[in-house]
């Protein structure tokens, strides 16, 4: 290793964010070279002036922060929700049965006839039904005029749309349904939706970006599998080479390593070396040892 | 030294202690939180009490400002409580909170940014003071030398984080001050451990850079 690199991994070995081997080697050069050890007793100087940082006694403030988000709870759970609204539609439920079945047809009926008049918009041209509003979100307050009063309010409501797979706008939302951080259940269905159109090479990137960076192992299987028609394309198997050393999911990794051996292609042959080195399950060293011996490279350790 | 046999079945004992405790801790959070969805406001508030010092300390230390700080416990902690929900036990609730508390400190950082930097070093009397500083200063026993050493180094270390991106600063204050790994800082910031290597690498040298005068 030479010294501009080792200075150059100074702060990330540091802080231990260095691979095992890399850290050797950092260590062996420090332990041999005398002006990167000196470089190096300056850079935990540095580390240290870091550490002097004057912490703020935020106490005080806390206890403000506190009772200011007491006052703000309590106005959010007087305010009328549809929690309220839900609650008296479920004491509506106490009816007698025999009572509540007419009432019901009749509210269904009521709310089909209000919807068909209320919900006429089309979603750029496929069907959309405005369900309800699902809540609202006020920005800021200014006073304007005596009396005035000016609100900005985010809103967000629902809608239903419908519309066949190849349509372009259809796509564009399963595709934004893909990056949908709060909920992995949409995620899924909409990869497992998505993985029939991973022809498109928009759809193809989102595959693969959901395969490397979501946090759930279920997404990230099922963009594996929607990208198993295309394990022989090179941006796809550079993929699978960093999830299969990178990954946590041992599950992930297993399938990240069968899709590699059906392809035999030697620029990933020092990938597998490292799983060599760093991999605990004992299939995936299995496999990836018959791959290498299959692709006569060595199988040892560097 | 000869150790006593007590001593060594506690030493031995030790980590499936801690990890016992970690999983007990683990499920009686699941608990709350649960509970919490399902409306029970002092769960809630108990569960807001469990990370909102470090919430508030965090936010502190990436705006420098106490009235900004403010608003992110508020406005954070709000949408935890509207979208408590939506949380399904994918992550760990540190991951899905801090992902919503430095989204809002990113929105504050920028939108600092677009109206240039908001300085948090305010003038007074005795002339120019950071405002956190100050804050940490107003104890009763504070040494005068040791005060203006500390002002001096706290107003050079918000300079040179003043020099950093939004992201940047940000991953550096998780790695750095709050002592998150990379791969959860990623997580957290919805990015790759790389990327957050890359970002880590950037602001430290930047960081260096700046505050070669006090090294």
């Amino acid at each position: 290793m030479k010294c501009h690199e080792v200075i150059d991994q100074f702060s990330l070995y540091s802080y231990g964010e260095v691979s095992g081997e890399a850290e050797e080697r950092i260590e062996s050069h420090l332990a041999a070279c005398a002006e990167c050890a000196r470089a190096f007793a300056k850079h935990r100087g540095f580390f240290e002036i870091l550490n002097r940082r004057e912490e703020p006694n935020e106490s005080a403030l806390l206890t403000e922060c506190r009772m200011d988000f007491r006052r703000h709870l309590t106005a959010q759970t007087a305010a009328p929700s549809h929690g309220s609204w839900l609650s008296r539609l479920f004491d509506l439920s106490q009816f007698h049965i025999p009572m509540r079945i007419p009432a019901g047809a009749m509210a269904l009926f009521a709310l089909g006839w209000f919807a068909a008049r209320y919900t006429p918009e089309k979603f750029l041209g496929m069907e959309a039904g405005l369900v309800q509003p699902m809540f609202s979100n006020v920005q800021s307050v200014q006073s304007g005029a005596p009396g005035k009063v000016q609100i900005a309010v985010d809103e967000v409501q629902r809608r239903v749309v419908t519309g066949s797979l190849d349509e372009p706008r259809i796509q564009q939302l399963l595709l934004d349904a893909v990056r949908e951080e709060s909920n992995p259940g949409v995620r899924v269905e909409s990869i497992g939706i998505l993985r029939n159109s991973a022809d498109s090479e928009q759809v193809r990137g989102a595959l693969i970006d959901a395969l490397s960076h979501d946090p759930n192992a279920g997404v990230r299987l099922k963009a594996l599998e929607g990208l198993k028609q295309y394990a022989g394309e090179p941006a796809v198997r550079q993929t699978l080479a960093n999830v299969l050393l990178r990954d946590d999911n041992p599950g992930v990794r297993v399938q990240a390593i069968d899709l590699l051996t059906a392809h035999h292609d030697d620029s990933i042959v020092g990938v597998l070396q490292d799983v060599m080195q760093k991999e605990d399950d004992g299939y995936i060293r299995t496999r990836t040892r018959d791959l290498l011996e299959t692709m006569k490279a060595s199988v040892g350790t560097y | 030294m000869p150790v006593a046999a007590g001593t060594v079945s506690a030493i031995l004992a030790a980590p499936f202690e801690k990890n016992a405790e970690d999983r007990s801790r683990a499920s009686e959070e699941a608990a709350l939180i649960r509970t919490a969805q399902k409306g029970d406001q002092d769960a809630f508030e108990r569960l807001v009490r469990t990370y909102d010092q470090s919430v508030l300390r965090l936010a502190m230390n990436l705006l420098r400002s106490p009235d900004e700080a403010r608003d992110v416990y508020q406005e954070a902690f709000l949408k935890v409580y509207r979208n408590l929900h939506l949380f399904r036990f994918d992550c760990s609730f540190h991951t899905w909170l801090y992902r919503i508390v430095t989204n809002v400190c990113l929105d504050h950082l920028r939108r600092r940014k677009v109206r240039k930097e908001e300085s948090t070093v305010v003038d007074t009397p005795e002339g120019p003071v950071d405002q956190i500083t100050r804050l940490a200063e107003e104890g009763p026993a504070a040494d005068p030398e040791r005060q203006t050493w500390n002002r001096e180094l706290s107003e050079g270390i918000t300079t040179a984080l003043e020099g950093l991106t939004p992201r940047e600063r940000t991953v550096f204050e998780l790695r750095h001050y709050e002592g998150l790994r990379l791969r959860a800082i990623g997580e957290i910031l919805g990015t790759s451990e790389e990327a957050a290597k890359n970002c880590l690498f950037r602001a430290t040298q930047k960081m260096r850079s700046s505050l070669e005068t006090f090294v």
